[in-house]
């Protein structure tokens, strides 16, 4: 199986550049920009409100006015195409003239004695801020906005020392009941920036015009808040506002940062870039990147708003912590490794087992399985990876050997989605897809629940859940598989036909799939399907998986089975590589998996759990050892703090195999109330020095990371992290399974369950538990069931349904989904079961074998 | 503004982008107002989210999102009505009924609309209650209309 096209060898459209004269300047810029643009790449300052380079002109605060030679009068910059040998001024006493007035009349709206105040220069520099002595209704007293005001900004630069408008006051309540973020309209200057991004680029559409003239607000429909409206909650809004109308909750009365630096998004594997911006040393807040290779300035709620309460909250267990009788105490770090040595120094293969989270960093996930395999002796490390990388390894090894491209979406032609909904998880992939679709590219969705996507797509198609796979299938082969395959799905023949179509008739083709499909017990046809599209030309396949570096954790080779470089164990000439690098004897066991863990057929007798937290009670055995940012839900015996994602540097891997950069933004100051946290492969590499093995010397991250570059091809040495997509070729790696999974039992019962993979776990805790809005947003919790069925059962919204399939019972809250089809219930399975001890009762259904599952449905009486 | 579970028939739309205002247009005539149901079902018809709808609709004074009143009453606010004073009717207006301009009274008597002109400047200004034209009114004069109303 080869892939025969690689996007980024295709042949894009050159560029045509066309010449002009601004303010007396000979400049080049791409055919087809605005003046505002043209102006704006050769570093000329047009000032601005409302234009923005990623939304369509729009020409709203006039103050982008320029002179044109040929031109009437004064055309807005912002909306005028810039054309060969137009000549350009942008600044002269009139057009200043103009603008002064115009800025004017947009401050008569808006409170604006923080800007024209007499004692402005003192407030800021002397006292660090404004005093905020005038009223709400000539000062900004409610605007948090102080120095990144871009009317500020423009005030200064225009020198408006006083108004000669008297000041309206429109007096809208600030809304406050949303989470993430504040709304206060009274500081709006109706740019229209947010209701652009949220439609253009977002195609999410929450954000519109009401009303018109002096009445015109901004808004959801019927004033509804925008939890209700179903918006994404992703921050693009935020980030464009260029007053403090918007303003993120958490860091509002941070101040103005310090600095910024960027740094990748630990939440998933798109591998957003972010810019984290800092204030006295710690983090404030996270603005998407402008970023050329991945994000481009959008990122979704996780990556906007969850990362600060993630790492500071006030449970993080920062201090090493062992069990001594009935007591738990504090130690230090010698002591906690004095602990673990003596419980680790004479263990046989077998005794041992490590389990590790596909959110550490590549370098933390190294050392971990250097650590087991030469210091331990034993192959028995495994990762939760597993579960994300659901269907097999070999299957991933397959997909990963593709070239995979999330900005290529945006150019394709035909795109076909399975499974995926983009509203809160993956909504780079949404973002992107609308671009296609903007360029005429045609979307066919296939989903049995409605999604994000179905709504703007040319065709959706609701088959029977569990019948993804088949549909795939279908699609790839001729009249009678599609015959077949619709009937199995229980759709129309016809809309299968018309689906096919649609895909066939453009110039090329981009699968994406979701993560729930590749946890259906019918995955084997699934495989089926993806191997037979990624044989045909100009097609690529997009996979989407949770667990951030689950990609890293394979090529880590953090499984039994896998050595670094995702090279098979039993390849022997991969192994006497390692073995002449690593200095000592590769252990030959085949290790134990996490599933045997959590079923109980393998019980070590110490366990090691790195981040990685399976369970929902302390598992059987005589030791335990937990590496985390939180403490878990239940006893353990040593406790080892590890440092958050702010709190030190590595590299996570990107579904497109890119490497990129976490970097280290609060310094690890030791102290009582800062704690002693530490780098996962520091604590690996100290326990491993402690128990007496060479190899071990880590004293920097690069040093690690210069390892990793020397045995995993492809890796880019510390110096040189391009962020290049890679491709992941191995030789030896391991095949794929002609049979797939245990079916299990099929169950009986009148409703389907299907169980989701959910995608808001980091490293051991659902971060849900931490982040006070997504609690609000609760997206994860209970079974999704239809209105009708809740209907007929006589279930509301918040009663407790109890779900029983063969001897497993579960017991959570039903949420009503009008559009969820009849007889289908949705449940969502997190990667770690930490923080989430509230659903106890759904572990049975956790460990379902067979996905999707009948049911039975009752409604429990409590 | 509770939306009415009547189904809107959009069966002679092809459900293009294009037909959002004649859609709207026909909602508010087959239902009176335009509801928050007709609102989700036109969503559904043209695949526009409801957000952009309600901004669509709201933008033009011909929607309205509150059931009409038995009597409807309409302020000039032309040029010459705005001289003599039309806006001071119209606030005196939303004190007397409590309810705002575009909104109809709670129990459902009376609507209030604000209008460009009535072409009868020269009765400056008028107010127009159904189809009578109450014209050189005062705040008094027009409290005086509403009291003889009730009166009867």
């Amino acid at each position: 199986m080869t892939l025969t096209t690689d996007r980024k060898n295709k042949k894009m459209p050159k560029e045509e550049l066309i010449n002009l004269d601004i303010d007396g300047k000979q400049v080049t810029a791409p055919k087809g920009v605005t003046v505002h643009r043209a102006a704006e790449i050769n570093g000329i300052d047009i000032p601005t409100l409302c234009s923005h380079k990623d939304l369509t002109p729009y020409g709203g605060c006039r103050l982008c006015i320029v002179e044109i030679e040929g031109l009437r009068g004064y055309p807005l910059s912002c909306n005028t195409t810039a054309t060969e040998g137009m000549k350009v001024t942008t600044e002269n006493e009139a057009i200043r003239d103009i603008r002064r007035d115009v800025l004017q009349l947009i401050l008569s709206e808006h409170p604006s004695t923080c800007m024209v105040c007499q004692e402005k220069v003192e407030c800021e520099h002397v006292l660090g801020g404004t005093v905020r002595k005038s009223g709400v209704t000539t000062g900004c007293r409610w605007c948090p906005n102080e120095t990144d005001c871009e009317l500020k900004k423009l005030v200064e630069l225009m020198e408006i020392e006083e108004l000669d408008y008297p000041t309206l006051y429109r007096g809208f309540e600030k809304e406050r009941e949303d989470p993430f973020y504040d709304r206060d309209y009274n500081l709006c200057i109706l740019c229209g920036r947010c209701v652009r991004m949220c439609q253009e680029v977002r195609g999410t559409a929450i954000l519109e015009f009401n009303y018109r003239g002096p009445h015109a607000t901004i808004g959801p429909a019927f004033g509804r808040s925008h939890l209700e409206a179903g918006c994404e909650f992703c921050g693009a809004c935020v980030a464009v506002c260029p007053t403090g109308t918007l303003y993120e909750k958490a860091s509002k009365w941070d101040g103005t940062p310090d600095f910024q630096v960027v740094s990748t998004c630990p939440y998933c594997a798109i591998g957003c870039q972010l810019d984290l911006r800092i204030k006295d040393g710690r983090f404030s807040s996270a603005v998407a990147s402008h970023d050329e290779v991945v994000n481009d300035a959008q990122a979704c709620l996780k990556g906007s708003f969850c990362l600060g309460e993630v790492s500071h909250h006030f449970t993080r267990a920062r201090k090493p912590m062992a069990k001594e009788g009935n007591y738990w105490r504090e130690k230090t770090w010698d002591e906690a490794f004095d602990i673990a040595v003596e419980k680790l120094k004479d263990l046989v293969p077998g005794d041992f087992a490590m389990l590790v989270s596909p959110d550490m960093t590549n370098e933390g996930l190294y050392a971990s399985q250097k650590f087991t395999r030469m210091v331990m002796g034993t192959n028995a490390i495994d990762s939760t990876a597993r579960r994300s990388l659901s269907g097999r390894l070999g299957l991933w090894a397959d997909l990963f050997s593709r070239p995979i491209s999330i900005r290529g979406i945006g150019n394709a032609s035909r795109i076909l989605v399975i499974g995926l909904d983009t509203r809160f998880n993956f909504s780079i992939i949404g973002v992107e897809i609308r671009k296609a679709m903007q360029k005429g590219g045609k979307l066919v969705a296939i989903d049995p629940r409605e999604n994000n996507l179905a709504r703007y797509s040319d065709l959706w198609i609701q088959p029977n859940p569990g019948y993804e796979g088949n549909l795939l299938k279908a699609l790839a082969g001729t009249g009678a598989d599609l015959e077949s395959g619709a009937s199995e799905a229980g759709i129309d023949p016809e809309l299968l036909k018309e689906a096919k179509e649609i895909i066939e008739s453009g110039d090329d083709l981009t699968v994406i799939l979701g993560p729930g499909v590749f946890h259906y017990s019918s995955v084997n046809k699934l495989i089926e399907g993806i191997t037979a599209f990624a044989s045909k030309d100009n097609t690529t396949i997009l996979p989407l998986y949770t667990g951030t570096n689950a990609r890293g954790a394979m090529e880590m080779g953090t499984f039994p089975e896998l050595l670094p470089g995702a090279v098979s164990r039993d390849h022997s000439e991969t192994i006497e590589i390692f073995e002449k690098k690593w200095g000592g004897k590769l252990a030959s066991d085949r290790g134990i998996t996490v599933d045997q863990i959590t079923s109980g057929a393998k019980k070590p007798k110490v366990l090691y759990l790195a981040g990685a937290v399976p369970f929902f009670e302390k598992p059987d055995c005589d030791f335990l050892i937990v590496q985390d940012i939180y403490e878990p839900d239940f006893e353990c015996d040593l406790y080892l703090p590890a440092s958050s994602f702010l709190e030190s540097a590595g590299t996570l891997t990107n579904l497109e195999g890119r490497v990129q950069e976490v970097v280290r933004v609060e310094e690890l100051r030791d102290s009582v109330r800062y704690g002693r946290a530490r780098p996962d492969w520091w604590i690996f590499s100290q326990l491993a020095k402690k128990l007496g093995a060479d190899g071990f010397d880590y004293e920097y991250v690069t040093e690690i990371q210069r390892e990793i570059a020397d045995v995993v091809p492809g890796f880019p040495e510390p110096d040189k992290i391009d962020r290049e997509a890679r491709v992941t070729e191995t030789p030896g790696t391991v095949s794929i399974p002609e049979a797939v999974g245990n079916p299990g039992k099929a169950g009986d019962g009148k409703f389907i369950l299907v169980l989701h993979p959910e995608g808001y776990t980091h490293r051991g805790i659902s971060i849900t538990s931490r982040v006070e809005g997504l609690q609000i947003l609760n997206p994860e919790n209970g079974f999704y069931i239809s209105q009708a069925d809740a209907d007929s059962l006589g279930v509301e919204e918040g009663d407790i349904l109890l779900v029983k399939a063969d001897t497993a019972v579960g017991k959570a809250k039903a949420r009503i989904e009008k559009v969820l089809p009849e007889g289908v219930i949705y449940l969502f399975v997190p990667d770690s079961l930490g923080g989430v001890g509230g659903r106890k009762d759904l572990d049975n259904l956790y460990r379902l074998e067979r996905n999707p599952v009948r049911v039975e449905v009752t409604k429990s009486v409590l | 503004m509770t939306g009415t579970a009547v189904t809107l028939d959009l069966d002679g739309f092809t459900g293009i982008r294009s037909d959002l205002i004649p859609i709207l247009q026909h909602a508010q005539d087959s239902l009176g107002y335009i509801t928050e149901e007709a609102v989700r079902q036109i969503s559904q018809k043209i695949r526009i989210t409801e957000n952009e709808i309600y901004g669509v609709a709201t933008f033009y004074a011909q929607f309205r999102f509150e059931p009409p009143g038995e009597h409807h009453i309409q302020v000039c606010m032309g040029t010459a009505c705005h001289v003599k004073g039309g806006q001071q009717l119209s606030v005196s207006l939303e004190y007397q009924l409590d309810a705002k301009m575009g909104e109809t009274t709670l129990d459902g008597k009376y609507d209030l609309e604000q209008v460009a002109c009535l072409g009868c400047c020269a009765l400056a200004p008028v107010v127009k209650i159904d189809e009578t034209i109450h014209s050189q009114l005062t705040v008094l004069k027009l409290r005086k209309v509403f009291d003889e109303d009730e009166e009867s």
